[in-house]
């Protein structure tokens, strides 16, 4: 397949204006402020000042447009070619084979032109080697651009149906609030909401403070209570709205051997699985979605040779019954639910003792402390009645870890707070391990773990206090052989 | 998992381990001595009490330089078979790794200039999935385990 060298959308030039625009912004902002305190605020420094902001953004439309004229991008020979630069001029070549994935994102300005910035990520040269990235098309230029690409780098078997890919799941607006309600991303916009207020405080002249202070001052404890409520409220809006912001319209969808998800309110998102570089799945039952019977999947997928891979949302929302199904169309290799081995009943009591371990240590660290200097019986006390539940999460943990393997896939699952099973096929696993500590040695128990390839240097499934012989099994049978 | 892995390090490794430890627990020492000085110059508390900080740091010094590698090298094991790489370690948590050889993407020898003093070097292979190392062999073993991994790996993606 060849053609001629294409430009970009025109609203490509507008995009560059507003790249130069931003980044000289920062250079001119503090001699600016300063030349605008020294002067004070008369017409003729407006004026002035005024003067110099059309200067630039003169400037800045018409470098736009010679950047515009020199972008030019084609798919001709094999190869992906861009050539830009106005003063230099640069050309960079992709062969197509090298080409990981074709991403379409939507910025606030594209979404006004309805054009797109198309992202082609390349693959085998690592982090030395950058992606070529368009900065707007229209959608139906992106999606002959997808296709042009995608046509060469398949397998001539698999394009026997070209009817473009069939949408497998669609995320509706009740789960997507659904979503955001449980997200348990309360404490991220709690601490975000605590940066905001540090900064409220520095920027607030002190007399103000104290004023808003004398007028908001909780005066007793039902007061302090509703302001926590509130603030906890307020964090939980912020939380339904980061998930509102980034999943809405989630649709995931399949053609042959990829998968492509779309998601986002303001700036649509688009993004290209392969399959083949799926290495394991997740599945995640969160603290506030089990109880409803809901969870989430993820995916752990691998880069190409030392390319970095990633771990992302496979889909946000969706009933734990339903997650087989689901697998079945996106990703049947993973689609699997058999019945978990449990662990020994031995293993309970390191569970318990692992979750109770720093209250014991609290306690005992109190008690000598009372002993040597002053009074700390209330925090022995509290310590001792967070005992019980310490102990009791240790039991649940336990109850919810577990292991199968069937047909050549591992299947584990453990909770940390929410509850997460993981699948990865035999040939996905980098590496095998067993690790004993003392108190395991004594009682004949063993932690497995297992690595797959993902982002950040690789993922693992881990099941903690498998029985000795079913770990060194495990780590014998999950080998190359057999 | 039924033996061990069969090779050991070199035994060289014992004296280069003894020597970076002794070198790695310096500063505590310095650390544990300063802090002693401060308990009792500054906050006058007796020398039985006062000294403890550098007794801890002293004792720590000697079981690096001492023992800890004598242990550390009588656990490690490794040993290369036709399918994987099989390695053993750790003196209290004891950890198994098995590496498929045909997920190995390549394969480095390194050695720093105390290890070249001693004429030893450290195997690192990677995957997909991190790096793993054979630390401390001679540079001999080294050398021909770094080209058996890589041979035994393209005969596996031969495959």
């Amino acid at each position: 397949m060849s053609s001629e060298p294409r430009h970009l959308h025109p609203a490509a030039m507008l995009i560059d204006a507003i790249r130069i625009v931003r980044r000289s912004l920062s250079a001119f902002v503090i001699p600016g402020v300063v030349f605008l305190a020294s002067r004070g605020f008369d017409v003729q420094t407006i004026v002035l000042v005024l003067f110099g902001a059309l200067v630039v953004a003169v400037f800045a439309a018409f470098w736009g447009f010679l950047s515009w004229r020199a972008t030019t991008y084609e798919v001709a020979g094999g190869v992906f070619r861009l050539r830009w630069g106005v003063v230099q001029k640069n050309e960079r070549t992709i062969p197509l084979d090298h080409v990981q994935s074709v991403d379409t994102v939507q910025g606030i300005i594209q979404r006004l032109f309805g054009v797109v910035e198309v992202r082609i990520e390349t693959a085998g040269g690592g982090a030395s080697e950058p992606d070529a990235s368009l900065a707007a098309l229209d959608r139906a230029d992106a999606e002959a651009l997808r296709r042009e690409i995608e046509s060469s780098r398949r397998e001539p078997v698999e394009t026997e149906d070209d009817a473009g890919p069939t949408i497998l799941r669609r995320l509706g607006t009740r789960d997507l609030l659904l979503a955001g309600a449980t997200s348990g991303q309360i404490g991220v916009a709690l601490s975000l909401i605590a940066v905001a207020s540090q900064l409220f405080d520095d920027v607030l002249s002190e007399s103000l403070a104290q004023r808003l202070l004398e007028t908001f001052a909780p005066r007793s404890v039902t007061a302090a209570l509703l302001y926590v409520l509130i603030l906890g409220l307020f964090a939980w809006l912020l939380a339904i709205g980061g998930t509102v912001l980034a999943y809405a319209g989630f649709t995931l969808s399949r053609d042959g051997d990829f998968l492509y998800i779309r998601r986002g309110l303001l700036e649509r998102r688009e993004a290209t699985i392969p399959l083949a570089r799926i290495q394991a799945v997740r599945i995640v039952e969160g603290l506030l979605r089990q109880p409803f019977g809901l969870s989430s999947l993820r995916v752990e997928s691998a880069g190409y040779g030392e390319d970095a891979g990633v771990s992302t949302t496979l889909f946000p929302l969706l009933p734990r019954k339903e997650v087989h199904t689901l697998l079945l169309d996106a990703a049947p290799e993973f689609a699997v639910a058999p019945p978990l081995n449990a662990l020994p009943r031995r293993a309970l009591r390191r569970y318990v003792f692992r979750s109770t371990v720093p209250f014991l240590f609290l306690i005992s660290a109190a008690t000598l402390f009372s002993y040597l200097v002053f009074d700390l019986a209330a925090w022995v006390f509290a310590a001792l009645l967070l005992l019980l539940p310490a102990a009791l999460y240790g039991r649940l943990r336990y109850r919810d870890a577990g292991w199968a393997l069937e047909e050549d896939r591992l299947v584990v699952r453990s909770r940390l707070l929410g509850r997460t099973t993981a699948i990865a096929p035999r040939r996905r696993l980098q590496s095998r391990a067993t690790v004993r500590s003392p108190l395991q040695r004594r009682v004949r128990l063993a932690t497995f773990q297992a690595r797959v390839a993902s982002g950040g240097g690789g993922a693992e499934l881990r099941v903690t206090d498998l029985g000795s012989d079913t770990a060194d099994g495990l780590i014998e049978n999950l080998g190359p052989r057999a | 998992m039924k033996t061990e892995p069969a090779k050991r390090l070199d035994s060289r490794a014992k004296t280069l381990w003894r020597i970076t430890g002794a070198l790695g627990a310096l500063p505590l020492v310095a650390g544990g001595a300063f802090a002693s000085w401060i308990l009792m110059s500054v906050a006058d508390l007796p020398l039985l009490f006062g000294i403890l900080p550098l007794l801890a740091a002293l004792a720590l010094f000697v079981a690096l330089a001492s023992v800890v590698p004598d242990l550390r090298w009588r656990r490690w094991r490794y040993e290369i078979r036709d399918e994987e790489v099989d390695l053993q370690r750790g003196i209290l948590w004891i950890r198994r790794t098995l590496v498929p050889l045909a997920r190995i993407q390549h394969v480095d020898t390194q050695s720093g200039p105390l290890q070249r003093r001693f004429n030893l070097a450290t195997v690192v292979f990677y995957t997909a999935a991190g790096a793993n190392q054979i630390p401390e062999l001679s540079a001999r073993a080294a050398a021909e385990a770094r080209d058996r991994i890589s041979e035994l790996t393209r005969e596996q993606d031969e495959l």
